[in-house]
């Protein structure tokens, strides 16, 4: 059995867990005076970049929903996580070597601690998603429909993705050096290929089929269901949760694979 | 007494070249890996059982598997063969600092890194003027300092402070017995005499007879790999010592 004993394993350590959590929240805005303000001045200022060049450059206000600043800013908040864990869960284990080296725990814990600590920046930063959201449903450019209740399930999803994928990165850069500058030129595709400036309704219809395996895509959709009154995308939500469920057994299987080899290297 | 570490037929394989580590450009161009594939046993058919309260010292020269094995108990490492038991937690004296960051206070330090070694944040305010005391005056001091701030030696004093009031009933140690100037390591000796006195199981790795003949009553050594005695410390010590001289 896969999966299971490795949960259990991070569960019963959770007390460790929260330390590491804490520990990272704490070097981050102890480094800096204005510490949590980047958290999310950074999306904000793509969010501004994206608006100003698609809506009055490009002039195509149809490739995403309106109110467009709204639409965006989900993606780019989403987008954050979920690329700031991909690069920093694939150094996970030798950035931290001499406490791996030393410390008898769970070695899992050290992916999932980084999804967790940029888990909850991107809840940090959800009051600035709100207070767009009040603003245009106040203006009257949008409603918010019951499906806002996704959004959770959405958080969940996008979460055991990335630990899945972490599982994944995390070993196999110990032991593959190049992983890292393979990660980077991924995640810069990958901006492009999920629909975070766009909406899939605007790509044309081939290019849909082919977004449907990016998991990404579906859980962007739930984000947004409860701000935007279009048609849900149940066949890309389906395919997310699917691919999500491959990608951490995946992950569980070949961390399991890699752990002994990886830590004789570090 | 009862068993408190057992290691049945242990064995661990490492690749002897550092170009193990694949680069793309070569599996790119060439299209396999050229790095040589040939390994060695650090590590092999090793087997030992220590009991409760007894302190162990492992002998051996450099590159023997003395530390390889250390690790193996401390469960930071995962052998390619047999297996070893531990019943009970483990304090590991092994890369002191690790679980230290230069960029937060020496408090915030300890209180994460006690939280690492599975302390939670009440159990480390009751022992938090034990470990500070031990650490000493300067050390105190400077407790809201950034850890980086502090002398190397100040440093490391915190981090065997808190190490060694972990509760853990196996103490594992790699050579660092003591720590800091001439003063600091005294304290430290009777801190570790005081631990195998409240019947704790020592097992230590030390090039350092005093240190084995002071803490240590059975030895172990290992060569190349082997175990290839276990008895009483003074034996072993001399067995590590003629096998020296007669390879001289």
């Amino acid at each position: 059995m896969i999966l299971l004993p490795q949960a259990r394993g991070v569960i019963a350590r959770r007390q460790v867990l929260d330390t590491l959590v804490r520990r990272d929240l704490r070097v981050r805005y102890a480094s800096s005076p204005i510490g949590y303000l980047w958290t999310i001045i950074d999306p904000l200022a793509m969010a501004a970049i994206y608006f100003v060049v698609f809506t009055y450059i490009f002039e195509a206000r149809r490739v995403g929903y309106q109110p467009y600043v709204l639409f965006i800013l989900v993606g780019v908040l989403a987008w954050q996580w979920f690329s700031q864990c991909a690069t920093e869960t694939s150094r996970a284990l030798l950035a931290e070597a001499r406490l791996v080296r030393s410390t008898n725990l769970p070695r899992e814990l050290w992916v999932v601690r980084i999804v967790i600590a940029k888990g909850i920046e991107f809840v940090l930063s959800l009051p600035v998603l709100a207070g767009f959201a009040i603003y245009f449903v106040i203006a009257g450019q949008t409603t918010v429909h019951y499906r806002v209740l996704l959004f959770p399930l959405a958080i969940v999803l996008q979460f055991l993705l990335s630990v899945g994928l972490g599982l994944i990165l995390a070993p196999v850069t110990v032991i593959f050096t190049d992983m890292p500058r393979i990660v980077r030129i991924a995640l810069r595709m990958g901006f492009y290929a999920t629909p975070i400036i766009y909406g899939v309704h605007a790509a044309p219809p081939f290019l849909q089929k082919i977004l449907l395996l990016n998991p990404m895509a579906g859980i962007l959709e739930m984000y947004r269901g409860g701000f935007f009154p279009h048609e849900l995308n149940v066949p890309a939500i389906l395919s997310s949760v699917v691919i999500t469920f491959i990608t951490l057994v995946a992950g569980t299987i070949v961390f399991r694979r890699l752990e002994a080899p990886v830590l004789k290297e570090i | 007494m009862r068993t408190v570490i057992e290691a049945h037929d242990l064995g661990i394989e490492f690749y002897r070249s550092r170009r193990r580590k694949m680069s793309l450009r070569e599996i790119v161009l060439k299209g396999k890996n050229t790095a040589p594939k040939d390994t060695f046993w650090a590590l092999r058919n090793v087997s030992f059982t220590v009991k409760a309260g007894e302190a162990v010292g492992l002998v051996g020269g450099n590159g023997s598997g003395k530390s390889t094995l250390l690790k193996m108990i401390a469960g930071v490492m995962i052998p390619d063969e047999g297996g070893v038991k531990v019943r009970g937690g483990v304090a590991p004296l092994i890369e002191l600092t690790g679980g230290f960051l230069g960029e937060l206070t020496a408090r915030d330090n300890l209180y994460l890194a006690g939280g690492l070694h599975g302390l939670s944040k009440a159990q480390m305010d009751e022992r938090y003027d034990e470990i500070v005391d031990f650490a000493g005056p300067q050390v105190r001091a400077g407790m809201d300092m950034a850890y980086r701030h502090f002398s190397s030696g100040m440093q490391v004093r915190l981090a065997f402070a808190l190490i060694t009031t972990l509760d853990e009933p196996i103490v594992l140690v790699d050579e660092v017995l003591a720590v800091g100037d001439r003063a600091f390591r005294e304290k430290c000796y009777l801190r570790m005499e005081n631990m195998l006195a409240g019947g704790k199981t020592l097992f230590m790795v030390s090039h350092s007879e005093a240190d084995l003949r002071r803490f240590a009553e059975r030895g172990l050594y290992l060569r190349q790999g082997s175990l290839v005695g276990d008895g009483p410390v003074e034996e072993i010590i001399e067995q590590y010592n003629a096998d020296v001289d007669a390879t001289r």
